[in-house]
């Protein structure tokens, strides 16, 4: 019966192939749909490799150019802000701040054989504890490197896979252009700070060294507080470092209302994306509904035929039932043989599980969706009375 | 064999209810070739429908082989509609994207138990019986009504089946094609003993069968065998 199908709906190609078409240019559609989706997800649901609850950014610009006078504020900011029994660490960080909408990065390279492109995060020593990183191999910053011969830096897991395999990290010196040298001390496991649906990308933290650069500013400040501390806490911090800081513009925010801003970003194209192809698909199922009930109504005497000569009526649902799964597959056969291309030619830096399984879930989709644009008419085809059906003037 | 007993058949519409038999008892025994006759409207399409279960009757009892056929299911109908009868219809009924050799392997695709190479086979065989091997890949847009009436015989005939039903077989065709369907019929009925019963409007047709019965009006006029002119053919 099977074959039988086949040949109905390869004899019927020039009048099926507009809704081959459709499903072809469907499948397609929901295909890019779903591996973005999958992207996100798969990326959501890796560890971010940190712990935000109950960390607050501290943004703090001076009104003024001078760099001395700036930073004596800024060091005596963070060392009110460290006597706080609220506060249980407090770090000076780069821009990139996690979750924040500032990005940093900077190529590296490891002798003449690899270079790839990182995200760098200058932090001061405190802040594995303010963000609570885990450091699986080597060891985090510590104070012993004020004395070290070459800039320590620590990367993270993602970094060590892509610049370095399966090799030894540690000890390892790694330089941005030719001039500055950076010895690997530490691994960290996972860490995604651009957002929750960040992929996993190379990342370092360099050391931010106050004793030998006199001359650096941060404007950002990351502070753990204790559990349960709240915006009485935080008007009280803030009239104490105004106090410090005349006329310094502060302003804070948790990471928690950083994470729902910046998770926004991925969400809302998501979510759109999502919409407009939920209608697409809802055009193309009732297009194919219709084609379907028009081609049913049309082949009247055909089922009147074959109920003579002995389909029982299930049989009639299931032969058009049936076609439309043909139908699907000779659209899927096309849509499936253009859409591995992309993991086979890797045409984005995406793991291919992420192209099969976007693929995968487009054909169960396709299979789907005409299954129940097929159910109707293909009930109202099985009901045909055989009598009715061929009944000639 | 069929027996039709006290067989009436309405039709229910929303405005109008047509008569289309009345008090219709008729006997066809095995091996017999019956035609029928009567003016348009007068309910020969309806009888063959219900002789071929394919309606059924507002009211008395049809039996095929002695089976009393009113408890069965849709199912059980079409399993015997598939054994045991074979329809031709005026304007052929052909599926158009199938070839000729699909067609007629049509019939045999609702028998479970018969191979792809062996529905095939039979097929041909069918073919091969009204004169149409050479034409198994053609579409039936490709043939002429002759060659597309002598495919649904063929059809007809696949499945074996103990009872054709015809209904005005050599309607749309011009009288040397009505001419040699009409012997394709006769050949079968005699060398097979297969049971025939045909509505035609051709008197010299009827002529050729073994009993003629008469409609008007959803009723029987008439009923008489034929069999010395029979005999002669
Ligand atoms: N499905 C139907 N619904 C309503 N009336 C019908 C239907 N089929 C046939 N009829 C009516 O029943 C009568 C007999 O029809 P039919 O058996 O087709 O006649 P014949 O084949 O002798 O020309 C006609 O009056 C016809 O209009
Ligand atoms: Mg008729």
């Amino acid at each position: 019966m099977i074959r039988h199908l086949f040949k109905l709906i390869w004899n019927r190609k020039k009048s099926n192939f507009l809704l081959i078409t459709e499903i072809f240019f469907c499948f397609l559609v929901l295909f890019g749909v779903l591996s973005f989706i999958v992207y996100n997800v798969r990326n959501y649901s890796k560890p971010l490799g940190f712990k935000h609850d109950n960390v607050w950014l501290l943004t703090m610009r001076p009104p003024t150019d001078s760099t001395a006078q700036n930073r004596q504020i800024m060091e005596q900011v963070i060392q009110r802000v460290r006597t706080f029994p609220q506060v249980e660490h407090a770090s000076f960080t780069s821009s990139n701040a996690p979750f924040a909408f500032s990005q940093m990065n900077n190529h590296f390279s490891f002798g003449n054989a690899k270079s790839i492109d990182a995200d760098v995060y200058e932090v001061q020593d405190e802040y594995k504890d303010v963000m609570q990183l885990n450091v699986i191999k080597g060891r985090w910053f510590s104070t012993n490197d004020n004395a070290a011969g070459h800039e320590p830096i620590v990367i993270n897991k993602a970094f060590q896979q892509h610049m370095f395999g399966s090799e030894e990290a540690l000890g390892k010196i790694i330089q941005v252009d030719d001039t500055t040298k950076f010895q690997v001390v530490g691994v960290t496991d996972y860490f995604r700070a651009g957002s929750e649906f960040a992929a996993e990308d190379p990342a370092v933290f360099t050391r931010i060294n106050l004793q030998k650069n006199l001359n650096y500013i941060s404007n950002e400040m990351l502070i753990r507080v204790k559990p349960g501390t709240g915006i009485d806490f935080e008007e009280k911090m803030m009239k104490e470092i105004a106090g410090i800081g005349k006329d310094w513009a502060l302003e804070v925010a948790t990471l928690e209302k950083m994470r729902q801003n910046k998770a926004k970003v991925t969400l809302v194209p998501m979510i759109a994306l999502g919409l407009v192809c939920g209608f697409l698909i809802l055009n193309v199922a009732l297009g194919l509904f219709g084609v379907l009930w028009y081609n049913i109504s049309r082949r009247n005497g055909e089922i009147g035929l074959r109920r003579a000569l002995g389909a029982p009526s299930g049989q009639i649902y299931r032969q058009f039932i049936g076609e439309v799964l043909v139908l699907a597959t000779f659209g899927l056969l096309f849509g499936v043989l253009f859409a591995v291309q992309f993991p086979l030619l890797q045409v984005f830096q995406v793991e291919s599980e992420v192209y099969f399984t976007a693929l995968a879930g487009a054909v169960v989709l396709i299979y789907l969706l005409t299954t129940i644009c097929a159910l109707y008419p293909s009930r109202q085809a099985a009901a045909i009375h055989p009598a009715v059906a061929l009944h000639e003037e | 064999m069929i027996t039709l007993s006290n067989i009436e058949k309405v039709y229910q519409t929303k405005t109008i209810e047509t008569v289309a038999l009345q008090n219709v008892n008729l006997t066809v025994p095995k091996g017999e070739f019956l035609s029928i006759m009567g003016p348009s409207g007068c309910g020969k399409s309806t009888l063959l429908n219900i002789m071929g279960l394919l309606d059924i009757p507002s009211s008395g009892m049809v039996t095929i082989d002695g089976q009393p056929i009113q408890t069965y299911k849709d199912k059980e109908l079409a399993h015997i509609r598939n054994q045991k009868i074979g329809f031709v219809f005026q304007s052929y009924h052909l599926v158009n994207d199938l070839s000729v050799l699909d067609n007629v392997e049509l019939p045999l695709l609702y028998r479970s138990s018969i191979s792809g190479s062996e529905r095939t086979k039979r097929a041909k065989a069918a073919l091969e019986k009204v004169g149409l091997s050479a034409r198994t890949q053609h579409f039936p847009s490709q043939l002429s009504g002759g060659q597309r009436q002598r495919v649904a015989i063929a059809r007809a005939l696949v499945g074996q089946p103990e009872i054709i039903l015809a209904d005005e077989p050599t309607g749309n065709l011009d009288s040397v094609m009505g001419e040699e369907i009409m012997n394709i019929l006769l050949d079968l009925n005699r060398l097979d003993g297969t049971t025939i019963v045909m509505v035609t409007h051709d008197e010299n047709m009827a002529l050729k069968t073994e009993r003629l019965v008469r409609f008007f009006d959803g009723q029987q006029v008439s009923d008489a065998k034929l069999f010395a002119t029979f005999q002669q053919v």
